[in-house]
């Protein structure tokens, strides 16, 4: 447990400093991320026999305090949050095109850190309130980084986030009304399935939803996201949208009785299958980069949704596995898919997607590194993607009767390829290439392409990574 | 019936005012300040609840004045992002 | 009995219209002002259910900081277009707000006669928290860590508004009586704050409600020209925004890496460290409240 806040820690106060000495300086960022990420392989080395490591804050047991829990799920989230954030602070201080230098990107990339590791750990329902107040003020701030031309959608995300933090904190209440503790597993031991506690469940999931722009709530996201400054634009799909995520799919897991869970479970799955279908025509269709990348985060997310829906509804423990490896391998690619993105886009001087035509040969480097990413998203094989699509896909086609979702998994591998082959079609279209409004930054586009790599090595990884889960749980 | 269900009801009736105007008002000050009526519902229920038992529930009361510093936090946030001079972005978009 | 039931359901009731008529009048000034007196009230129901420390803190916050803040907003903000939103999408809401109404109601109802296990564990624990006041030990020992979560949402409510690069207040010509007033106020608003804090550990009071009272003084003694301009870029100034978090986190760190737990106070050491962290935080809040309303944000790049 000590590596883990060792983990928390280290951005948290490195915040403070550069706060302090107001100094924007990138390198120390990188360093206290680089630390940060040795601290979590530590806590995921200490949780490698299964052990679930307890802490009660301020030594007060739960229901009085509130409790912290490092299980394997937990320590490889940590070293994921570090990882991603040590690969967008390189980007961000190496990058000539990056807006984020001399800006409070540094401190509030730290604060986002340390708020994501402070959820993580946390398992109480009120602390998960805070910290998502957290995550959504951080998100905003730094989206609005990028200028006044980002102050519209910025505005829209804040106040649907506050929205739904406050739908979120009802259901709270709610919970608390009816069994008096937060804790989300005393919670699990006291809870009966009962209409006043479905009902705090529907308003614990709306928020959450709003929140991690699940469909049909994801309309924000596309605006939000596209706005910021592209090295923000990464950190928010591959990490902030996660958070709410978590929540939801502890809350779920724990405390829904299988009867419910069953029901809300074909709801998630259908969500998920109109968020893959409805996420990829929009990115088929709009006309900006950016946003065409945002909307595959929705799509996306549809996988995430479903393996939840699946998860409830045949109550298969198989289809969390398969959820955290999309959101590990969505992380990843998304983070090379916007950055890749950013680069072209600030060479090339516009954002539409028209504008990428013949960028396969002036900028060979970013378009691999999005089309690399691209193919991690489709799930072609080996990389992160295919594996956590295999993990889902094979229970569904063993039986018969599950061939329909299958279905929807097929559509929505169809509408990412969409997406991603539009964007590479143009850039191979070298008839009357655009040409590069600045040079090129090939030290740039090659860190854009360092996380599209590290999610191809993951197929590597992820057997031992599938067969720890499965022995020790998440 | 004892007054503790009458404000339980009373804050719920706040929260679901406060979402019909978030959804239907267009001005931005409008929709701030209809997100605090509804934190100001959610407050209600939570106060509410902390004073069904003696003694009060001193738990409750806290998350409640976490709650508040939260929201009032988000509030003043909001106010200056929704009031800073932007230049609409809408005539530089088309212009690209 | 039946007299104080016609009292809350009065208040209820015209909690309700104020809310209503804040969402819906037509003038948007009005607006502001109703919802400030909606605030007002909200202390006063507060006090009625028994929570001092929230209608303090709401008042002082809650209908205070954020009334100067919404008036301020008006000011900058141009005429309100005047938009409506379509037919279809106001009826959509009204019959879903109807039905979560409905819903609602329901499951609140039963909710009034439960009770919670927590309060008892509280005071069977009070005495070794180190204050006597058991929301003031909630908040700072049993769940000291979302106190702390807390400073740092106030922090980056600050950072964020900072991002917006807006220019600075023009602050108009002070009032002479504003100035003479606010000679009187500002002293009494220190002492108002002190008296607060000092109270917090055995009774309602505490550090959010001392903050809120001194960030109200600095801002009045701001307006009336009396104060230079506050600048996050006075590093005494940043010093006491992150002191707060700073030395909560010290203290911490400090508890788990040499001595029992995380947040954990040493025996003996609770009350000394606990009234520390007051301090430190009612510094904190007060100078954040401050700068979020009258701070320069204009800053001389260094």
């Amino acid at each position: 447990m000590s590596a883990a806040l060792l983990s928390l820690t280290i951005p948290l106060a490195t915040a403070m400093l550069l706060l302090l000495f107001r100094t924007r300086a990138g390198t120390v960022v990188i360093v206290a991320n680089t630390a940060s990420l040795v601290a979590a392989m530590l806590a995921l080395d200490a949780v490698m026999t299964g052990a679930r490591e307890q802490l009660s804050l301020g030594n007060w047991d739960a229901p009085l305090g509130i409790r912290f829990e490092l299980g394997p799920l937990t320590a490889v989230l940590l070293v994921f949050t570090a990882l991603i954030h040590l690969l967008v602070t390189i980007y961000a201080q190496a990058s000539r095109h990056s807006k984020t230098r001399d800006t409070d990107f540094w401190p509030l990339s730290c604060l986002l850190h340390a708020s994501l590791a402070a959820l993580w750990l946390s398992r109480d329902l009120f602390n998960w309130y805070i910290t998502l107040e957290l995550l959504g003020l951080t998100a905003v701030a730094m989206i609005i980084i990028s200028g006044p031309r980002s102050h519209l959608p910025a505005l829209r995300y804040l106040l649907l986030s506050l929205a739904a933090s406050l739908c979120y904190l009802l259901g709270v209440a709610f919970l608390y009304g009816r069994y008096g503790v937060l804790d989300i597993r005393m919670l699990a031991e006291v809870v009966v399935d009962d209409p006043g506690t479905r009902l705090a469940m529907l308003l614990l999931t709306l928020g959450l939803m709003l929140k991690a722009a699940l469909w049909p709530l994801h309309q924000w996201l596309p605006a939000a996201h596209a706005a910021a400054p592209t090295a923000v634009s990464a950190l928010l799909s591959a990490l902030v949208v996660k958070g709410p995520l978590f929540i939801l799919w502890m809350v779920w897991s724990t405390l829904a009785e299988p009867g419910f869970a069953r029901q809300a479970g074909v709801l998630f799955a259908f969500a998920g299958i109109a968020a893959l279908v409805s996420g990829g025509w929009a990115a088929l269709r709009t006309p900006w980069l950016k946003v065409l990348v945002a909307y595959s985060t929705v799509a996306q997310l549809g996988y995430a949704l479903l393996a939840l829906g699946l998860l409830l509804y045949w109550q298969d423990p198989e289809m969390s596995i398969a959820l955290w490896l999309f959101v590990l391998a969505h992380g990843l690619a998304k983070v090379s898919m916007f950055l890749g993105a950013g680069e072209m886009q600030a060479t090339l001087g516009s954002r539409r997607v028209s504008a990428l035509k013949g960028a396969s040969q002036t900028m060979p480097l970013a378009m691999f590194a999005f089309a690399v990413a691209g193919g991690s998203l489709i799930g072609l094989p080996p990389s992160g993607g295919f594996i956590a699509k295999w993990v889902l896909l094979q229970p569904l086609l063993v039986e018969p009767s599950h061939w329909p979702w299958a279905l929807g998994v097929l559509l929505g591998t169809l509408a990412s390829a969409g997406y991603v082959f539009r964007v590479v079609t143009i850039a191979f279209n070298r008839a009357d290439p655009s040409s590069p409004g600045h040079d090129p930054d090939t030290a740039a586009q090659w860190l854009a392409m360092l996380p599209a790599l590290i999610v191809w090595a993951m197929a590597l990884l992820s057997e031992p990574l599938i067969l720890w889960f499965q022995e020790v749980g998440l | 019936m004892s007054h503790i269900s009458l404000y339980l009801l009373g804050g719920v009736a706040l929260w679901v005012l406060g979402l019909h105007a978030l959804m239907t008002q267009r001005n931005a000050l409008r929709r701030i300040m209809a997100v605090n009526v509804m934190g100001s519902g959610t407050f209600m229920v939570m106060v509410a609840l902390a004073a069904r038992m003696t003694p009060i529930d001193p738990v409750l009361q806290a998350l409640v004045v976490t709650g508040l510093v939260v929201a009032a936090s988000a509030t003043a946030f909001a106010l200056r992002l929704a009031t800073t001079e932007s230049p609409v972005a809408d005539v530089d978009r088309e212009r690209e | 009995m039946n007299a104080e039931l016609l009292f809350d359901a009065a208040l209820i009731l015209l909690l309700l219209a104020l809310a209503a008529a804040t969402l819906h009048t037509r003038k948007l000034y009005t607006a502001i002002v109703l919802f400030i007196v909606f605030g007002l009230m909200l202390a006063l129901t507060w006090a009625r259910l028994g929570a001092v420390d929230l209608a303090l803190a709401e008042a002082a916050i809650g209908a205070g900081l954020i009334g100067v803040m919404l008036l301020a907003a008006f000011g900058r903000s141009g005429p309100e277009a005047a938009t409506r939103a379509p037919p279809a999408v106001l009826a959509a809401s009204v019959l879903l707000c109807s039905l979560l109404l409905v819903l609602f109601a329901q499951g609140v109802w039963p909710l009034a006669n439960n009770s919670a296990p927590v309060p008892e564990l509280v005071n069977s624990h009070l005495a070794a928290s180190g204050v006597s006041h058991p929301v003031t030990a909630v908040l700072l020992n049993f769940r000291a860590w979302d106190t702390l979560l807390e400073l740092v949402v106030l922090l980056l409510a600050l950072l964020g508004v900072r991002q917006l690069h807006s220019p600075n207040m023009n602050l108009p010509a002070a009032w002479p009586l504003l100035q003479a007033w606010s000679r009187l106020l500002a002293p009494l608003s220190i002492v108002i704050g002190g008296y607060l804090l000092w109270r917090g550990s055995h009774a309602p009071g505490g550090a959010f409600q001392a903050g809120a009272v001194l960030a109200a003084g600095a801002i009045v003694l701001r307006l009336a020209g009396l104060l230079p301009p506050l600048r996050w870029n006075w590093w005494p100034m940043r010093a006491c925004v992150l002191g707060g978090v700073a030395l909560f986190m010290t203290i911490a760190a400090a508890g788990y890496w040499l001595g029992s737990g995380w947040l954990d106070y040493p025996p003996g050491l609770g009350k000394t460290l606990i009234t520390l962290i007051e301090i430190a935080a009612t510094v904190s809040i007060a100078v954040s409240l401050s700068l979020l309303v009258v701070g320069d944000t204009r800053e001389i790049t260094p």
